[in-house]
């Protein structure tokens, strides 16, 4: 982004209706042009919201970053530089060089990353905690040539890599990566000496736009994709399994294939972290089945699922896989070696990202591989990731494709209700943070009250509100557990509770959970009315069908529900239910 | 369209960038002494949309004297890469 562009961004007016949203910027330099640049960035991602900066005072991170606890802002930023481990190690200061100084140099960088560690782990408790490591280049300090890592340097760099593991590791901060920052913000032309000098500012205008970019997008990250559909020949390995059998198939170095192997591993990976991974493939099956029979396949056929293995159209496949998995095109990836069975697939789901596999390059694979990792991407990984391909796969094996349709439209079969041993956990407390309850929020579709995303840091400055109250649903049954995959959060006023969110995951449709969640409003929060902040969006039809239901009308904004009437039109509901403190 | 009008013009966007609310007809009149928002940090977010927009670089000599919209103008028209 040029600063023109963000001066634009940031100089025009915002809607008064949008709400706040504040975030911290704490660096030791001036802020000037970086700040300029994140400001510009966070109100693009975040059009909804009015993005508010503030910044700490110059030359005190440490201070500003402590002082900030008194009245976390939803978001903070510490872009942090050597000066800030300690003065000497910048242009600005004249404390001195001297080789019998550079031992005290590293007890004080060690201390102060030490109190910064204090400081942000107790602040990533309430705010969103993004952290860039220092990006400029140390000055030449210590007695050794350039060209020679000198002691200092080393033990500066090992203070700072203690400093980034223990930031890593925490829950609510993130750091910038390094590696990503240098592919678009080469090293030797980050540092602006001359404005250093001038006016306190270090970086170039370059530097500081790319790392505003990442910044922002650390803070507002993407929505992840949810599933990804694979072609095989020459795609998840190299050669036709129809003219050379399932042994003549090769993803390894010995068969000049590993880029094949390379993919299969990522997506192995990617199963493994909760991404649904499927197959779309004109094939034999039988031939396909023989070679994931082999040891040496990567990708395991359990990761897998479902197999669309036939002659017909691969949009035809990608229909069904969508259908399996009950999620929309949007959500979906497709790797296909072919473009014309991309552009195919493109004609019929123009929602979904088609990518073509790079069965000849090497270094495109590599591109690959991690615009797959963008693309999937996430902080952590729940219980839920885990269990999720598996609860698909064996709710079709428990009801059958057919009525696996018909559950995921809703239709509920009331002797598979009763006989599941449906148990149901329920959990209402706002802390510690909840990952899988802010992924929920952000990616659910069908069933979801009125569509809005929350950005995690406005998310968390709900959560801080002593009138916001929020509820998780968890489900097993005789099948084998769901998991965490309802949510509910509003705020409670008088008799009533104004549900502002309400989402449920797909996998969880045709079990009356979502009549269990009205009970347990009811019921918890002990109020006789809920008022739903209902807006119908182009996929929430399952919600909007369920309030139709229980409302006995087509539902407006506003629609209110009171517990009689609950009560009366609930049908039977056969789970047991227990707090999740007790479960 | 002659070279110097263009930077003008081009000079004019720098500012109505920077300072978005004045008029633009006051633009070409702006000094320091009359505008209370061209303070020291505008003074720096001034500069650098200048040389992005220009490709030049300031000398930190020079800074001191570009107190006006004309100054600013005559220190860039008199520059043979502008």
């Amino acid at each position: 982004m040029k600063l023109r562009d963000a001066l634009r961004i940031v100089n025009a007016p915002l809607s008064p209706e949008a709400a706040a949203l504040d975030v911290a910027l704490i660096c030791g330099f001036t802020p000037l042009h970086l700040s300029t640049f994140l400001l510009a960035e966070l109100r693009t991602r975040l059009s909804g919201y009015q993005v508010r900066l503030t910044s700490g005072l110059y030359g005190d991170t440490l201070g500003s970053l402590r002082r900030l606890r008194a009245d976390p802002p939803a978001a903070v930023v510490a872009a942090l530089e050597w000066p800030d481990l300690d003065a000497r190690l910048g242009v600005r200061s004249l404390g001195g060089w001297g080789a019998d100084l550079l031992d005290d140099i590293v007890r004080s960088a060690r201390a102060r990353l030490d109190a910064i560690t204090e400081a942000t782990i107790d602040l990533a408790q309430r705010s969103r905690v993004v952290i860039s490591l220092p990006t400029l280049p140390l000055p030449p300090i210590g007695h050794s040539h350039p060209a020679q890592l000198s002691r200092l340097d080393a033990d500066l760099r090992a203070a700072l890599s203690g400093f980034a593991v223990a930031m890593a590791r925490a829950l609510g901060v993130h750091l910038v990566s390094e590696q990503v920052l240098q592919r678009s913000s080469p090293p030797s032309a980050r540092w602006d000496v001359r404005g250093e000098l001038a006016t306190g500012f270090p970086y170039q205008l370059d530097h500081a736009s790319e790392l505003a970019r990442l910044i922002a997008a650390l803070i507002h990250p993407a929505t992840p994709k949810k599933g990804l559909i694979t072609d095989l020949d020459d795609t998840l390995w190299k050669g036709i399994v129809g003219d050379a059998g399932a042994s003549g198939v090769a993803w390894d170095l010995a068969g000049h294939a590993q880029i094949h192997g390379l993919y299969q591993q990522l997506l192995s990976a990617l199963a493994d972290s909760g991404v649904l991974v499927a197959v779309a493939s004109k094939n034999d099956r039988a031939l396909v089945d023989e070679v994931f029979a082999r040891d040496d396949v990567l990708l395991r056929p359990t990761h897998i699922f479902p197999f669309e293995v036939h002659w017909s159209a691969k949009s035809e496949s990608v229909t069904r896989v969508l259908r399996a998995w009950n999620i929309g095109a949007d959500s979906v990836v497709f790797v296909d070696d072919s473009p014309m069975e991309l552009a195919e697939v493109s004609a019929t789901h123009p929602g979904v990202t088609c990518i073509q596999f790079p069965r000849d390059d090497p270094d495109a694979l590599l591109e690959l591989l991690v615009q797959l990792r963008a693309l999937f991407g996430k902080d952590v990984i729940t219980d839920e990731d885990r269990i999720r391909q598996e609860s698909l796969r064996r709710r079709e094996q428990v009801v059958g494709a057919d009525s696996a349709e018909a559950e995921a439209n809703g239709e509920v079969n009331e002797s598979f209700l009763r006989e599941a041993e449906g148990e149901v956990t329920i959990t209402a407390t706002k802390l510690p943070f909840d990952a899988r309850a802010f992924e929920l929020v952000n990616k659910t579709n069908q069933f979801n009250l009125n569509g809005r995303r929350h950005p995690e840091a406005a998310w968390r400055a709900s959560l801080a509100d002593d009138r916001f109250v929020l509820l998780t649903l968890s489900y097993r049954d005789k099948f084998g557990p769901l998991g965490k995959i309802a949510v509910a959060g509003g705020h409670r006023d008088g008799d009533a509770i104004h549900l502002e969110t309400w989402v449920m995951s797909c996998r969880a449709f045709a079990r009356r959970l979502e009549h269990v969640m009205v009970q347990q409003l009811f019921e918890r929060f002990g109020v006789s009315e809920i008022v739903f902040d209902f807006a119908p969006t182009e996929r929430n039809g399952p919600l909007r069908t369920f309030l139709t239901e229980i409302l006995g009308a087509e539902p407006a904004p506003g629609a209110r529900l009171t517990r009689t009437e609950f009560d009366r039109l609930c049908p039977p509901l056969y789970h047991t239910i227990s707090d999740a403190a007790n479960a | 369209m002659p070279p110097t009008r263009s930077v003008r013009e081009r000079l004019i966007e720098c500012f109505r960038d920077v300072f978005p609310q004045l008029p633009g007809d006051v633009i070409p009149g702006a000094s320091v002494d009359t505008l209370p928002a061209w303070d020291s940090l505008a003074t720096v977010t001034l500069l650098a949309l200048i040389e992005e927009e220009f490709g030049v670089r300031v000398k930190p000599e020079s800074i001191e004297g570009l107190t006006s919209f004309d100054r600013v103008l005559a220190y860039l028209t008199a520059r043979p890469s502008v």
